[in-house]
């Protein structure tokens, strides 16, 4: 801790010193930019949830990233630290505190030279992305050396060889990497559209434990990715083709004795747009599709390790009671039981913008808006021969059905004070499949959301939901009083009830009320309530979090 | 919790004492046809603009950009501004970017920040956010949006394009 002081100390001081001189001496001293973000939480014992049962009430997460750029070099840090420990259900990885990432890049218009930590993205993630998420307690960075090289407006390369972040450690897995982008417009001589073309390569080098060696598998994995792009006046559609070699089957961080599977996902997009309107259809397979940095971290619950970005391709909600069933992709092969077999998904989605001009019937003045969407996924097809342990999947068979959902949002303005959001959403959600707990769940929910501007400055939003189902913990009732006081000052009030639960203990109010404060690049956020406990989504990438009351305070600031 | 503050207020103090961020990094992003885009191409041009990072599944981005496009043609007639909306939606969501746009009329010139490198190097953790430049300088920063903020934001355009 007092090393971190000495060095905030240390670096205020000399941020400040070089500046004085910048403006004294009008010399390019370069840059220093960064941000700094804590989140502190205060557990308090709940009469209505129980006392708090875990060490340490007070928790928070803070990161201060630094970076510092004089012409074509840039170099960076970020320092993080847990303390006393990380917030409820962050990987026991990272109590800690201290320098978490650093690098050092040289960077010309063709030309771009990295060492130390890097994220990285070839095509749309399918092969291999390193991302941060803070609030999913996701950083799936890589340590070691990258290199990539435009050679012309038209060609892209990208080399990498590193090990990926885990925790204040990196795992095991050699990670290596290569990528190309390909635009063929130009070639083909096309004038009003695109096209063009990626090939990814991503492999992972890793030991194999004494009793699975020689069970036909190496160490080395390899990926390959290929994918095509066209994008034209109105039209546009995408493919992408990727497949795994032969890998041991990893389920729950065990390996699966005898049982090596390849993997294989494809994924296809195509869409149509015009002025006022929108459609886009997305069909994706995945086939034992999951890919960790270290092959028994396949599984664990912090999303640590892993090395590819399979989200569930449904709508991503708003709403606190339309995000209690949210799917997952099941990209992986897990045969537990005969009557749990699972061995990839299949599905897909549709999504619709449609805009009622105005002057219209339905538009009105102001015109009306309206977005549809709907998904299905299904397991894939196959059968499982639990002696010769091998698996015989059908490439475009629907199995067992995970989910479907279906929504429907209008946005209207009714004048210049009012406006308002009627959203609608039906769910279907086999959580035996998804979650493995036991049932399905059938919801239907509805949200009507309005806000009345008092003034230029001064509104008012308030929201009302209900979730009916007579499954799982049946109905739930919410709403939401949002006072905006000026543009950077505002209050909330929310509540959700689960008044529908056959145990009376559990009927339960989950209510939050708090305020923040923006101004320029800094906020400050003040809460305090109940947390529902279940999974907390965002970006298709869930965590689960334990239900726990509390106050939280969040202040982030970029400089 | 001593230890916690201390390091809180420190870096609080840091922050003031160093002068707000004042360029763009010059980071790839990509248009909607696919192509790649340094932010200096942009960053070079005269002129006051706005950037604003937004993502299609962001209930109060889309309310901003909604409330801009209603409003959008008289700031361009008054002041030449140009409004350029940075997506940060990732392979999720990204596709819905186009039709979304289309759907809702907007006309703003929309750039794709799919791994979030523009927005991690700008230190954004939270969206919306609206940077104003002119001259390819920073001279303002907002976090959220509440109704009324794009007048706020309107005030700030016309006394930078004077």
């Amino acid at each position: 801790m007092k090393k971190l002081l000495y060095l905030s100390f240390a670096l205020a001081f000399s941020v400040g010193f070089s500046q004085d001189k910048d403006d004294e001496e009008k010399k390019d001293w370069g840059a220093l930019t960064g941000g700094f973000e804590s989140i502190v939480q205060w557990y308090n014992d709940d009469t209505g949830l129980g006392k708090f049962a875990e060490d340490e009430h007070v928790r928070s997460n803070n990161y201060l990233k630094l970076d510092y750029n004089y012409g074509n070099w840039f170099a960076g840090i970020q320092v993080e630290s847990y303390a006393p420990m990380p917030l409820l259900n962050y990987s026991p990885k990272l109590d800690d505190s201290g320098i978490a990432q650093y690098y050092a890049m040289y960077k010309t218009r063709k030309l771009e030279i990295t060492a130390g930590y890097f994220y990285e993205q070839f095509g749309s993630g399918l092969i291999l992305r390193g991302w941060e998420n803070r609030p999913l307690g996701i950083n799936n960075s890589f340590r070691g050396g990258r290199v990539k090289y435009d050679p012309s407006d038209a060609l892209s390369f990208t080399a990498m060889y590193a090990r990926q972040r885990d925790g204040f450690e990196v795992s095991e897995g050699e990670i290596f990497g290569f990528n190309s982008e390909v635009d063929l417009t130009n070639l083909f001589k096309l004038e009003t559209s695109s096209l063009s073309a990626g090939f990814s390569y991503v492999g992972r080098k890793e030991d194999i434990p004494e009793e699975f060696q020689n069970t036909g598998f190496n160490e080395m994995t390899n990926a390959f990715s290929a994918r095509l792009d066209y994008s034209g006046n109105s039209f546009y559609s995408g493919i992408e083709y990727i497949t795994k070699s032969k890998d041991a089957v990893v389920n729950t961080q065990r390996y699966i004795a005898d049982f090596v599977e390849p993997g294989n996902g494809l994924l296809i997009n195509f869409g149509y747009s015009q002025k006022g309107l929108g459609i886009d259809a997305t069909f994706r397979r995945l086939e034992n599709m999951s890919l960790f940095s270290e092959r028994e971290a396949s599984g664990n619950v912090f999303n640590e390790n892993i090395l590819n970005y399979l989200p569930g391709l449904t709508k991503q909600h708003d709403y606190l009671l339309t995000n209690i069933y949210v799917y997952q992709a099941q990209p992986t092969i897990s045969v537990p039981d005969p009557s749990l077999l699972k061995y990839g998904e299949i599905g897909g989605q549709v999504d619709v913008f449609y805009n009622f001009k105005k002057g219209t019937p339905i538009g009105g003045k102001y015109g009306t808006k309206i977005a549809v969407n709907a998904s299905y996924w299904a397991g894939l097809r196959g059968d499982f021969n639990f002696t010769d342990r091998e698996a015989e999947i059908d490439y475009f068979g629907f199995g067992q059905k995970y989910f479907s959902e279906f929504s429907l949002e209008v946005r209207k303005k009714w004048n210049r004070k009012w406006q308002s959001i009627f959203y609608y959403v039906n769910q279907y959600y086999n959580e035996r499949y998804i979650v493995d707990k036991l049932g399905v769940v059938n919801s239907n929910i509805g949200v009507v959301e309005t806000t009345y501007r008092i003034n230029s400055k001064r509104s008012i939003r308030a929201e009302v939901q209900h979730l009916w189902t007579p499954d799982d913990n049946k109905n739930w009732v919410g709403g939401t009083l949002e006072f905006n006081v000026t543009p950077r000052l505002s209050f909330y009030l929310n509540d959700i009830y689960n008044y529908g639960n056959d145990d009376k203990d559990e009927q339960i109010h989950y209510y939050n009320v708090g305020g923040s404060y923006a101004r320029g690049a800094s906020r400050i956020a003040l809460n305090y309530g109940r947390q529902r406990g279940g999974l907390v989504c965002v970006g298709g990438v869930c965590r689960f979090v334990p239900q726990s009351t509390g106050v939280t305070v969040n202040i982030s600031t970029a400089f | 919790m001593k230890s916690i503050m201390s390091f809180v207020v420190v870096f609080l103090a840091l922050t003031l004492q160093i002068n707000a961020q004042k360029q763009i990094p010059n980071i790839s992003v990509k248009t909607l046809d696919g192509s790649s885009l340094n932010m200096d191409e942009i960053t070079k041009e005269k002129g006051v603009k706005i950037i604003s990072f937004w993502a299609t599944w962001c209930v109060p981005c889309i309310n901003e950009l909604d409330a801009i496009s209603e409003v959008y043609d008289d700031w361009k007639d008054e002041t030449n501004v140009e409004l350029i909306a940075i997506a940060t939606d990732d392979a999720r969501t990204k596709k819905r970017i186009k039709p979304l746009i289309n759907g809702k009329g907007w006309e703003y010139k929309i750039l794709l920040d799919e791994n979030q490198d523009l927005q991690r190097s700008l230190n954004i953790t939270t969206i919306p956010h609206v940077i104003v430049i002119k001259d390819g300088k920073i001279v303002f920063r907002h976090t959220g949006y509440f109704p009324g903020a794009e007048d706020q934001l309107y005030d700030v355009v016309k006394e930078n394009s004077k």
